[in-house]
């Protein structure tokens, strides 16, 4: 017979599972459900939800959570240091299905989860495109590696220091604490007016989180599929936003599988590989083979 | 080969010994834990701990302490938050009262908006350890740095009640 506690703590002096769980239930659920819709947006390939998905991403990721994947978790990685597992489960997930995901796809993190991506390519949608200055493509192939340069000087400081801080000036995503200090406040704004010209700018150039899974992607299982024309047609590179496309080649490090190009491929309208199908077979009715004699 | 580099710098500089950071000299402190104590004893015991006497040792060597200093890092070492342990130093008397709690270091993101206030540590004052320490219910929720916030309640709890499990007895404790 077990005998009551002499102590009078509130809890059992043996912490259980359900003890663990019983605070993190709502997060799990939450976050597992937000998952899921992504993944669904991603494989649908569906425009209005990708859109739910960014309100989602926004709305409870950041400003509700603050579930952003940040150069501290690099740090982290460095350090070898993770919060506690059994009391971190739901962030341990996010974590986890960032790597996993962008192994198995790509930096759909990138383009779906990352709540500051969300709300720059919402931004993006709103915003009237004769604002927008298109980045010439020179420059801009050039100004992708900067993100690499931040990235591996971020890393370099860090060893050096372990100032943890540095990230307050190397990314955004504390905004969504909606607490900063007016340096940081005012470089936001900087960085915010700034890509209502240039979209997705800090994503495309500057983001040493996007890099890190930018390398990663190297290793994707699942890439995109392209017809045999993509080799010689360029109207998905002209289609692509993130500036991913350089001819015959989808460009792992920039590609955040924003499905732009996925759906062109599809579209029986619009893409060569459709029409050029569409024209044989016509041609076909009009002539059809004869025998050979 | 520019990042090739790079990189095999940053595997160098991480085979580095980990620096790890506990105040070697906390004494500083030891009157804001302890406005009135008379005198400390030196670091030691297991957990490692000052005790807090009334007179000082040195004219009644047979005092009894009336309270303890220690670190939550060295009575729960494996516990940590986002990115590391936070450092809290505790004052606690002889009836399991928190008198009062430094945070003297942390490597959180989040440090700056949820334990480096001093409000965090107030909260804390005064408290008796047979209260729940429900971050949400008796302490404060900062939802965006949760993960910082629970680990910082969790060590506080564990670290004052291991304490008053090894060197007091359940009667000792406030009612």
């Amino acid at each position: 017979m077990l005998q009551p506690d002499p102590w009078g703590f509130e809890e059992a002096p043996v912490e259980t599972w359900a003890d663990i769980l019983a605070p993190q239930y709502q997060d799990i659920a939450l976050l597992s459900a937000f998952i899921i819709l992504a993944l669904i947006s991603f494989h649908r390939k569906s425009v209005a939800l990708k859109y739910v998905t960014f309100a989602a991403a926004i709305g409870y990721m950041g400003f509700a959570k603050s579930y952003l994947i940040s150069i501290t978790n690099i740090f982290s990685v460095v350090d070898w240091t993770w919060p506690v597992f059994k009391y971190n489960i739901a962030w341990c997930l996010f974590f986890g299905f960032t790597v996993v995901s962008t192994v198995l796809w790509g930096r759909l993190y990138c383009g779906r989860i990352c709540a500051y991506g969300a709300l720059t390519q919402t931004l993006d949608a709103i915003l009237p495109a004769k604002m927008r200055v298109d980045v010439p493509y020179a420059i801009e192939k050039r100004a992708s590696l900067i993100k690499f340069g931040i990235l591996a000087g971020v890393l370099v400081y860090y060893v050096a220091t372990h100032n943890v801080l540095i990230y307050q000036y190397t990314e955004p995503f504390w905004m969504f604490s909606l607490l900063g200090t007016p340096v940081m406040w005012t470089l936001l704004a900087v960085l915010l007016a700034a890509t209502l010209f240039v979209r997705n700018l800090y994503c495309r150039f500057l983001c040493p989180v996007g890099a890190t899974l930018g390398l990663i992607s190297f290793a994707t299982v699942f890439k995109i599929k392209r017809w045999s024309e993509c080799k010689t047609c360029r109207i998905c590179e002209k289609t692509c936003q993130w500036g991913a496309i350089d001819g015959p080649k989808i460009l792992v490090t920039e590609c955040v599988r924003c499905d732009d190009c996925e759906r062109l491929y599809a579209d029986e309208q619009k893409c060569p590989h459709w029409r050029i199908i569409e024209y044989n077979e016509r041609k076909l009715r009009v002539l059809p083979l004869q025998p050979v004699r | 080969m520019f990042l090739v580099l790079v990189t095999a710098g940053v595997v160098t500089l991480s085979a580095q010994p980990r620096r790890t950071f506990t105040n070697p000299r906390p004494e500083p402190y030891f009157k804001t834990l302890f406005p009135n104590a008379g005198g400390f004893s030196t670091f030691g015991g297991t957990p490692l701990h000052y005790k807090v006497y009334g007179v000082d040792p040195k004219t009644n060597p047979n005092a009894p302490p009336i309270g303890f200093i220690f670190w939550t890092t060295d009575v729960v070492p494996t516990d940590i938050g986002y990115h590391g342990p936070v450092h809290f130093l505790v004052g606690m008397d002889t009836r399991g009262v928190i008198q009062n709690v430094i945070m003297d270091y942390n490597s959180e993101p989040y440090g700056y908006f949820s334990v480096d206030p001093p409000k965090f540590v107030e909260q804390f004052k005064n408290k008796s350890i047979r209260d729940p320490f429900q971050v949400g219910k008796d302490i404060a929720a900062v939802s965006r740095a949760s993960i910082t916030i629970n680990h910082s309640a969790r060590v506080l709890r564990e670290a004052t009640r291991t304490m008053a499990k090894t060197f007091l007895r359940p009667e000792d404790l406030k009612q």
